[in-house]
């Protein structure tokens, strides 16, 4: 800007001379003041966009005719110096910001400019008085006039850099959305095709007679029936990451007895673990639970899915449900927050290790596809099960189990009615433990 | 068809299978071995596989893309590396169908060129005749493979397991 302005004053010839006859003028046109601003702001209805930028209403009007006085009467200070030039160069980034266009100032000052012409006519009549004035003047007024234009002109090519940066980076992210999304297609595809391929082969080999002993038909039948089930558990997956992902899953918010829950969840797994020779223990069995504010139908989702990996993943030893208060603070506005009950479902199979802990939650990430693979599942359950638990206020996690074998999987569920005072549960050591049975 | 349904012609073409879903795996052997008369050899195991495609007991590899557990050199690879792994391995230049879900557009050519392989089947494959049909035209190397069904007796590759 200093530059600039001493370029200005050499380009017109500004002299110390000319600031020394601006001083003598400034006290002879100061009476002008008030009426030239009413001048220049009397312009703005014929810039129907610059109403759309003086929303203020009057008062903000004649705040803005003081600010044009105090600005012109600067033009006759004198000191034309870096403080002189920065503020009149700010007018344009002013503009810029709220959207002022450069060509309503442009024709302001140039009424500006007549008026003054005016005015010095009248207070100087004598021509050989008058005209280095009015060249001073003149020359002042195109100082000013060229650092406004020249800010609009840096501040317009500013914002254009900083808008197309924000638009490289929405390129960017949409790029990247799109890159996932492609990924995401590309794995359902994969993931829809495996079972299909048995339920469409196996029936398609007994309907081509391919397969005449009736026992080995029936066994086809069960593969069948297996990849189809496996294909309809894939098919709910999608749908709930669909609708959790297009933000339109919409979960009740009723008051849910956490024992219902469990002695409804339970038997669910009972058989799978008696089958694997596993012992389900539920250790609140026999204690009074608390009521939450969940999901019913979500709630026994995410605890089912937790059980069923936990079994899956376990070929010996136990898989243990408990209940207990939340006893790390939920974050920094934990004091606001409702107290939070904990459910943890613990187990004595392979774990999961460190490095893959986040990862598990992840769409269609699965720590060993091979295990996977083999034991069915769609990669999906972890990530919905987070899901619904943030949705329902809590917030999920996967440790090693207790004595450092296993995996423990815990979320938070909030508390229906929250007394602080009052201990939500509270399980002993002797609490009952109580192994739950398959019901065959 | 190349075979009526039930019939099993004496073809001694042995087809490796190489897939880690135990169903589809167990779908292509009944597939092979009942449409098409072949010995098949599954297995994910390379120290398994690799000693039979070195004898030359292996006419025909079918290998899923992505594959779990399937390990060389202390890692996992897929069936693109599989098939580099099993051609180098091999006497005679083996015949490799691909067989993968991975079925979204431009799949086929980015899968055929890093693999070499000879062809490719996109999952479902659930018609017993059309991969024996498949497997036979690779196997014979021209169009006309249902005439060529069966190798001469002085073929090179004639063995089985």
């Amino acid at each position: 800007v200093e530059t600039f302005i001493e370029e200005m004053k050499r380009y017109l010839g500004f002299t110390e001379g000319d600031a020394a006859l601006l001083q003598m003028l400034g006290p002879r046109l100061e009476k002008y003041l008030p009426e030239m601003a009413e001048r220049f702001y009397s312009q703005i209805p014929f810039h129907s966009n610059a109403f759309r930028v003086f929303t203020g209403g009057e008062a903000q009007i004649s705040r803005l005719k003081q600010t044009l006085q105090r600005w012109a009467g600067g033009l006759f200070s004198g000191v034309y110096d870096q403080a002189y030039a920065e503020e009149r160069f700010q007018i344009g980034y002013r503009h810029v910001r709220i959207g002022l266009e450069q060509k309503y100032v442009i024709s302001a000052m140039g009424i500006v400019r007549s008026f003054f012409n005016d005015c010095l006519l009248q207070e100087v009549p004598q021509m050989e008085e008058r005209l280095p004035l009015a060249g001073a003047l003149g020359k002042i007024l195109d100082i000013d006039l060229n650092l406004m234009c020249e800010s609009y002109m840096r501040a317009t090519v500013q914002n254009l850099r900083s808008l197309n940066e924000q638009m490289e980076r929405a390129n960017r992210q949409l790029a990247e959305a799109g890159h996932s999304k492609d990924q995401f297609l590309a794995h359902i595809s994969h993931e829809l095709r495996t079972p299909l391929n048995s339920i469409l082969g196996f029936s398609k080999l007994i309907l081509d007679g391919l397969c005449p002993n009736p026992e080995e038909e029936r066994q086809l039948l069960r593969d069948v029936f297996a990849s189809a089930q496996h294909l309809l558990g894939l098919v709910n997956d999608i749908l709930d990451i669909g609708r959790i992902e297009a933000g339109k899953l919409s979960l009740q918010s009723d008051e849910v007895s956490l024992r219902a829950i469990l002695d409804s969840t339970l038997p669910l797994v009972a058989i799978q673990a008696a089958e694997r020779n596993l012992s389900l223990i539920d250790a609140t069995a026999g204690v009074a639970l608390p009521v939450v504010r969940a999901d019913e139908v979500r709630l026994r989702q995410v605890l089912l899915n937790l059980l069923s990996n936990a079994v899956k993943f376990t070929n010996f030893g136990s898989v243990t449900v408990r209940a207990l208060p939340n006893e790390e603070p939920e974050g920094e506005s934990g004091a606001a927050s409702p107290p939070l009950i904990r459910v943890e479902v613990e187990d004595t199979g392979i774990g999961v290790p460190p490095e893959k802990r986040e990862s598990v939650f992840q769409k269609f990430f699965q720590a060993d596809p091979s295990y996977s693979r083999r034991l069915g599942g769609t990669g999906l359950g972890l990530a919905i099960s987070r899901s619904l638990v943030e949705l329902m206020g809590g917030t999920i996690g996967l440790q090693d189990g207790k004595d450092g074998r296993g995996t423990l999987v815990w979320f938070t569920v909030p508390l229906a009615s929250h007394k602080p005072s009052q201990n939500p549960i509270a399980i002993t050591q002797s609490a009952q433990r109580r192994t739950v049975r398959a019901e065959q | 068809m190349t075979s009526p349904a039930g019939t099993k012609p004496a073809t001694p073409y042995s087809i490796l299978i190489v897939e880690d879903h135990p169903l589809v795996a167990k779908f292509y052997r009944m597939a092979l071995e009942r449409a098409g008369g072949f010995n098949c050899l599954v297995t994910e195991s390379v120290a398994e596989m690799l000693p039979a495609v070195e004898a030359g007991r292996v006419h025909l590899a079918i290998l899923d893309v992505s594959l779990s557990g399937t390990e060389w050199e202390g890692r996992n690879i897929d069936g693109l590396e599989l098939a580099h792994l099993l051609r180098a391995h091999s006497p005679a230049k083996l015949p490799i169908l691909l067989a993968t879900a991975h079925a979204m557009s431009g799949d086929r050519e980015r899968l055929l060129t890093a693999s070499g392989a000879d062809d490719y089947l996109e999952k479902p494959i659930y018609d017993a005749r059309y991969l024996v049909e498949k497997v036979l035209r690779l196997l014979t190397g021209n169009a006309s493979a249902r005439q060529a069904g069966n190798p001469s007796p002085s073929d090179p590759n004639r063995a089985s397991f």
